[in-house]
C-alpha cells in the first residue's frame, strides 16, 4: 500500500490517563481497564474475556478495585477514563474472585483427575492460585446425565471432533460467542436459563463448521475437548514444537505436541499470531498433521522390477535414477526430463529443484503450478504481473471494501475468510462476493453477485462501466477504458453476466470511494483459462477507478509455499530480475524453451521428454486433465516420484522415494504475503524417509554434480533470491481485455466447478482420520432446484458424465446455491473427479442423470 | 409442516412490524404456541425458515422462556399456586389432593390427555387465596370439594 494512504488511515486519538497499581498508564480512550492492565504486563484472571472477541462480562472473574466507586468493577467491559485508581491485587479484589469462584464451582464435578484438560484448564490453575478448598453450597450438585447410558458422566459427542461434558461448563459462552462472531457459524447454542442453562449442538445439528477446532482450544475448562487428542497424553509430558502450516498458504502458526517416545504428532494448537492467522486454525490446520502419524507412510525407496514395484535401498534407488537419467540424456539430450513440483514443499527442496533442473540437466522444463490448465507459454503474462503483487493480511482488517471475486473464500483461504468477519464485525467493513454460483462464504457480503460462469472478466468491465456511467470517473480515464473493451454499454455487459445493473452500480460505487479497498481473486479464476483476461480487466479497472492507490488487489497463492516457489524462480519462466540473479549465482542459466506443466505433458506426448521428477503433490490427481497427464506419464521412458503415500502418481514411477513429512525436518516457508517463516522439526524421520532437498541433492551428487558445497552456501542463495521485493509493476496503460467465450454443446449442459471441500485441500488431507470424520467421500453439490428438476434427493447418487469421462456420485444439496452450477470437490483419489475434465475448456460442462437403484 | 397457513400467515405479518426479523422470534413463537399447544425442535425449524434466523436463535430464546411448554399438554393446563399466602392456607396439601386423584405428579398429563399439572408462582390473587388457573380462568379460595366440583364439570365438558 503507498505510504499516503498509510497516514491518511492514521488518525491522532485521544487519550486517557489514569494509575493502575500504582503505575500511571496512557491509553487510547475507548481502552477497556482489562486490555490497558495487558498492555502493561499487569495479570487479570478471566474466562469468558477473550482477546479476539467483543467482552460480555459474564463470567465476573476480573474484578478489580476502582477508588470511589461503590463497588467492585468488572475490568473487562469497564473503559478506563482520566483520573481512575485502580487496584487489580486488593484484598477486597482477591475477596471478590473468590466468591467468584466459589460460584463457578457451584456445580463443577472437580473430576479433574478425568478431566483431559487437566494441567491447562484455567478453572484449575485459578481455583489453585485464590486456594478455595471449601465451599458454603454443600447441597445436591445439578447434574446433566448422558443421553446414551444414564450415568452423570455426562460425555456426549456434539460434533464428529468434538466431545461436550455440561458438568464442567462454567458458562463462560466463549465458545459460543467464537463461533457466531468470529466464524459466523449458527450450530452451537446457549439453552434454558438459571441453573440448568446449558451449552449444547443446535438442535438435530452437529458442530462441524470448518472452524470446529478452535471451540475446545479456546474452552477455558473441560466442557469441550477434542476426540483427536482426548486421553492420548497428559499436556505436560507433551514436546513442544513450534511450526508453520504446510497446508495454509498464509502460513498459520501452530505448535506441535509430540510424544516423544513413540515418536508421534500427538496434537496441533494455534500460536496467535495477531498478524497471519489471528489465533483462529483451520480444521485443515489442525487436524492435517495426522498424515505424519499415518501407517500408510512410505517406508523404504521402491524400484520397478519387472512391472513390480519392490523394496530397494537408497543406494540402489539412486544408482538407478542416476544411470536412467544419464541414460535419456545421453540418447535426446538434456532438454528431455520434466519436473513437477509440490508448492507444499519448504524453500530448500524447491530450490534445490530449480538448481537441479537449470544446473545439472540444464533446462528449463520445471513448474509447480500441476493443477492449473493452460499456462501460457510465454513471458511478461498480465496474469504474472497481478501475481508478483505485494499483499498484507492485516490491511484486510482495515479495509473499507473488500471484493472477492472467484472464490468461496472457505474452501481455500479459511484464515483469509475470518480477517473479512473481523472487518465486517469491527470495521463495519461493505464486503462485495462475486462469483459463478452461491458460495457460503458470502454470508458477510452487502451484496453477492452470481454472474454467469466463465464471464469473470466481462463482471470487472461491467463495473467499470458502471462506475463511467454514474459519472464516477473523469472523461479521459473513462475513454481510455472503453477503448478497450468490446462491449459498448453497461446493459450490454450486465446482460452478458446475467446479473442486475443495480447490482453492479452498488460494487462500483464502493470500490469509486475514497475507502481503503482489498482486491482478493480466488482459485476459480487463477486456475482457469481465463485468468488473463481477467488480470488485463483487473487492471483497466484499478486504473480506472484508482484502486491500486488507495489498496491492494492480488491473486492469493493457494499453496504452504506457492508464494515462496514463485519467489524463488520454480517456474518455467522467472521474472527479469530473477533470471539476472541467478545468472549471477551459478554463472550460468540455461536457454532452453521454457515448459510449463501443459507444455511438458505434451512434450510427454511426443516422447520428446521422456524422463521425469515428481516431487510430492500428486500431479495425476490434481492436473484438470486425467487422461492426458496419466498417457504423458505412461510413456516416460523413467519416471521418478516422490511422496509420502502410495499414490496414482507413484503407481506408475519407475523410482518411488519416501519423502519426510513437514514436521520432520526443519524448513522455511514464505506465506502469501512474502513473509517467511521457519517450521522446526517436531519428530524424527519416519522409515527411511528423506526431506525433499536431500533427496534432490543425492540425486545431483549420485550423477556427479554437487549442488552446494556446504549448507550455508544453500541457506545464502535461498535468502538473497527471497529478499526480491514484488515489483507491484501495472501496465502503463489501458490493455485489451480478451474475452473468451466457447461454445456450450446441449448434451453437456451444466456448468462443474472443482474445488476443495471445506474441510480438505488438495490431495494428502483424504489420509487424515479426522478429517474424513467431516467429510470422508466425494459428492455433488447442487442447488435444491437442480436436485428436485433431477429427481433426486440428499445421498442419492448420480452419474455425471461429460464428453471424456463418467463417474457416479452421491448427491449433496446445498441451499445457498440458487443456479444450475455443480461442486465437485477434488479431494478424494477413490473418485477420479479429473477424469471429468479437458484442460482446453474454459468451463467443464457435464450431464447429470439419476441412477436407479 | 406443522404450521397452518395461518400461523405462517400471521408470522408474516409481524415480520412487518420490527426493523430486524430477529425481533419476531417471540411473537412467532407465541404464534406457534398458541396454534400446536407446545413447541419443540420441529417448530422452531420451521419458524426459522419463515424469518430467516438461525434454528439456534429460535431454540435458545424459546427455553429462555419457562411458559412455552416445550411437549404436548392436556386439554386443561392446571397451575397451582404455591407462593407464600397460598403455601399458608394449605396449598400444598390442595396440590397432593390432586396428585392424588388425577394419578400424576406435577408436570405430568393424564393419560387421557385432558388435564397437566403444574406449580406456579404468585398470581395476585392472595386474597382469595388458596387459587389456581385452569388454562385461562382463575378458581379461587379452593376446597377439595370445590377442586373436586371444578373436575367434575370440566370433564364432563371435554
Amino acid at each position: 500500500m503507498a505510504d499516503d494512504i498509510k497516514d491518511k488511515v492514521k488518525t491522532d486519538v485521544p487519550t486517557v490517563t489514569f494509575t493502575m497499581d500504582g503505575q500511571e498508564v496512557t491509553v487510547a480512550k475507548g481502552t477497556t481497564i482489562l486490555e490497558a492492565a495487558r498492555s502493561i504486563g499487569i495479570h487479570i484472571p478471566t474466562f469468558c474475556w477473550h482477546p479476539k472477541l467483543k467482552p460480555v462480562g459474564s463470567c465476573r472473574m476480573c474484578y478489580v478495585e476502582i477508588e470511589k466507586w461503590p463497588k467492585l468493577a468488572v475490568s473487562c467491559v469497564t473503559e478506563a477514563t482520566d483520573g481512575m485508581i485502580v487496584h487489580t491485587e486488593s484484598d477486597k479484589v482477591k475477596r471478590g474472585r473468590r466468591a467468584t469462584l466459589e460460584f463457578l464451582l457451584l456445580n463443577h464435578p472437580l473430576d479433574c483427575p478425568t478431566c483431559d484438560q487437566g494441567g491447562e484448564c484455567e478453572l484449575q490453575n485459578l481455583t489453585f492460585e485464590h486456594g478455595i478448598d471449601d465451599s458454603r453450597f454443600d447441597f445436591q450438585k445439578n447434574r446433566f446425565t448422558s443421553d446414551t447410558d444414564n450415568t452423570v458422566f455426562d460425555d456426549k459427542r456434539i460434533g464428529p471432533e468434538i466431545i461436550l461434558n455440561r458438568n464442567r461448563c462454567i458458562l463462560c459462552y466463549r465458545c459460543v460467542r467464537a463461533n457466531k462472531e468470529a466464524f459466523g457459524e449458527y450450530d452451537l447454542g446457549v439453552y434454558e436459563r438459571g441453573n440448568i442453562a446449558e451449552i449444547n449442538a443446535a438442535p438435530g445439528q452437529q458442530v462441524n463448521s470448518p472452524f470446529s477446532g478452535n471451540l475446545p482450544e479456546i474452552c477455558p475448562v473441560g466442557a469441550l475437548t477434542s476426540v483427536d487428542w482426548r486421553y492420548k497424553m497428559r499436556v505436560w509430558l507433551a514436546g513442544k514444537t513450534p511450526s508453520i502450516c504446510p497446508y495454509s498458504s498464509s502460513g498459520s502458526n501452530i505448535l506441535i505436541y509430540t510424544d516423544d517416545n513413540k515418536n508421534l504428532i500427538r496434537r496441533v494448537t494455534s500460536r496467535c499470531n495477531d498478524d497471519i492467522d489471528d489465533g483462529w486454525l483451520s480444521d485443515i490446520t489442525r487436524y492435517g498433521y495426522q498424515i505424519a502419524n499415518s501407517e500408510e507412510r512410505l517406508q523404504t525407496p521402491l524400484i520397478k522390477k519387472e512391472g513390480k514395484q519392490v523394496e530397494a535401498t537408497w543406494d540402489e534407488a539412486l544408482e538407478v535414477i542416476c544411470n536412467r537419467f544419464k541414460e535419456i540424456t545421453e540418447k535426446k539430450g538434456k532438454v528431455c526430463i520434466g519436473g513437477l513440483i509440490s508448492p507444499s514443499l519448504d524453500n530448500a527442496s524447491l530450490y534445490c529443484s530449480s538448481k537441479l533442473f537449470r544446473t545439472v540437466f540444464n533446462n528449463n522444463n520445471i513448474d509447480f503450478r500441476t493443477d492449473y490448465r493452460m499456462l501460457p507459454n510465454k513471458p511478461d503474462s498480465y496474469f504474472g504481473m497481478l501475481c508478483n503483487r505485494s499483499f498484507r493480511i492485516t490491511d484486510i482488517d482495515d479495509s473499507d471494501v473488500i471484493v472477492v471475486l472467484g472464490s468461496d473464500l472457505i474452501r481455500e483461504h479459511h484464515n483469509e475468510y475470518l480477517r473479512i468477519r473481523k472487518a465486517v464485525n469491527f470495521n463495519n467493513a461493505r464486503v462485495f462476493s462475486l462469483n459463478p454460483y452461491s458460495v457460503k462464504s458470502a454470508d458477510v457480503a452487502q451484496a453477492e453477485i452470481v454472474y454467469n460462469i466463465g464471464t469473470d472478466e466481462i463482471i470487472l468491465v461491467a463495473i467499470g462501466l458502471a462506475a463511467i456511467e454514474m459519472g464516477l470517473v473523469e472523461q479521459g480515464l473513462a475513454q481510455g477504458f472503453k477503448e478497450k473493451v468490446k462491449l459498448g454499454s453497461l446493459a450490454e455487459a450486465t446482460e452478458v453476466c446475467g446479473v442486475s445493473s443495480d447490482d453492479v452500480k452498488l460494487v462500483a460505487r464502493a470500490l469509486a470511494g475514497d475507502g481503503k479497498v482489498s482486491v482478493i481473486v480466488g482459485e476459480l479464476i487463477t486456475r482457469s483459462h481465463g485468468r488473463e483476461a481477467v488480470a488485463s480487466a483487473l487492471f483497466n479497472l484499478s486504473r480506472l477507478l484508482g484502486i491500486d492507490k488507495k489498496g491492494q488487489m492480488a491473486v492469493l497463492a493457494r499453496y504452504a509455499n506457492s508464494r515462496g516457489a514463485e519467489k524463488l524462480g520454480l517456474l518455467p519462466i522467472p521474472t527479469g530480475a530473477q533470471v539476472e540473479m541467478l545468472k549471477a549465482m551459478w554463472g550460468k542459466f540455461p536457454d532452453a524453451e521454457p515448459q510449463t506443466t501443459d507444455a511438458m505433458l505434451a512434450l510427454m506426448h511426443k516422447e520428446e521428454i521422456s524422463g521425469g521428477l515428481v516431487l510430492g503433490g500428486n500431479p495425476i490427481m490434481l492436473y484438470p486433465d486425467r487422461q492426458f497427464i496419466t498417457e504423458g506419464l505412461e510413456k516416460l521412458d523413467f519416471l521418478v516420484a516422490c511422496d509420502l503415500f502410495e499414490s496414482e502418481t507413484t503407481e506408475l514411477a519407475d523410482v518411488v522415494l519416501p519423502m519426510s513429512s513437514w514436521a520432520e525436518y526443519e524448513g522455511s516457508y514464505v506465506n502469501l504475503e512474502g513473509c517467511n517463516q521457519v517450521a522446526c522439526q517436531a519428530i524424527k524421520h519416519i522409515g527411511q524417509s528423506k526431506p525433499a532437498f536431500e533427496i534432490i541433492r543425492l540425486i545431483a551428487e549420485k550423477i556427479g554434480t554437487s549442488l552446494f558445497e556446504s549448507d550455508e552456501q544453500m541457506a545464502t542463495e535461498i535468502e538473497q533470491l527471497l529478499s526480491c521485493e514484488p515489483d507491484n509493476a501495472t501496465p502503463d496503460n489501458f490493455v485489451d481485455v480478451l474475452p473468451l467465450s466457447e461454445e456450450v454443446d446441449p448434451d453437456f449442459p451444466i456448468p462443474l466447478c472443482i474445488c476443495d471441500d471445506p474441510h480438505h485441500t488438495g490431495a494428502l488431507t483424504q489420509k487424515a482420520p479426522s478429517l474424513t470424520n467431516f467429510t470422508g467421500e466425494a459428492y455433488i453439490e447442487m442447488s435444491p432446484d437442480l436436485a428436485a428438476r433431477l429427481e433426486v434427493s440428499e445421498g442419492q447418487p448420480v452419474r455425471v458424465e461429460s464428453p471424456v469421462g463418467k463417474i457416479v456420485m452421491p448427491v449433496k444439496v446445498s441451499k445457498h446455491i440458487d443456479n444450475d452450477v455443480v461442486i465437485i470437490p477434488r479431494n478424494f483419489s477413490q473418485i477420479r473427479v479429473t477424469s471429468l475434465l479437458m484442460r482446453k475448456k474454459r468451463v467443464d460442462r457435464v450431464r447429470i442423470t439419476k441412477v436407479d437403484e | 409442516m406443522i404450521l397452518t397457513e395461518e400461523s405462517v400467515r400471521k408470522i408474516k405479518e409481524k415480520l412487518q412490524q420490527y426493523p430486524q426479523p430477529k425481533s419476531v422470534i417471540l411473537p412467532a413463537l407465541t404464534v406457534a404456541y398458541r396454534q400446536v399447544g407446545y413447541v419443540d425442535a420441529d417448530i422452531y425449524r420451521e419458524i426459522s425458515h419463515i424469518i430467516n434466523i438461525p434454528t439456534v436463535e429460535v431454540a435458545e430464546a424459546a427455553t429462555f422462556y419457562t411458559m412455552f411448554a416445550k411437549k404436548p399438554r392436556g386439554k386443561y393446563l392446571i397451575q397451582v399456586c404455591h407462593n407464600i399466602s397460598c403455601a399458608l392456607l394449605g396449598a400444598d396439601s390442595l396440590i397432593g389432593y390432586i396428585e392424588e386423584k388425577l394419578g400424576i405428579k406435577i408436570g405430568e398429563t393424564t393419560e387421557d390427555n385432558l388435564f397437566t399439572l403444574v406449580t406456579v408462582e404468585c398470581l395476585g390473587s392472595c386474597a382469595t387465596a388458596p387459587m389456581m388457573q385452569i388454562n385461562q380462568d382463575y378458581y379461587e379460595k379452593l376446597t377439595k370439594e370445590k377442586v373436586d366440583q371444578i373436575l367434575e364439570d370440566l370433564r364432563s365438558k371435554a
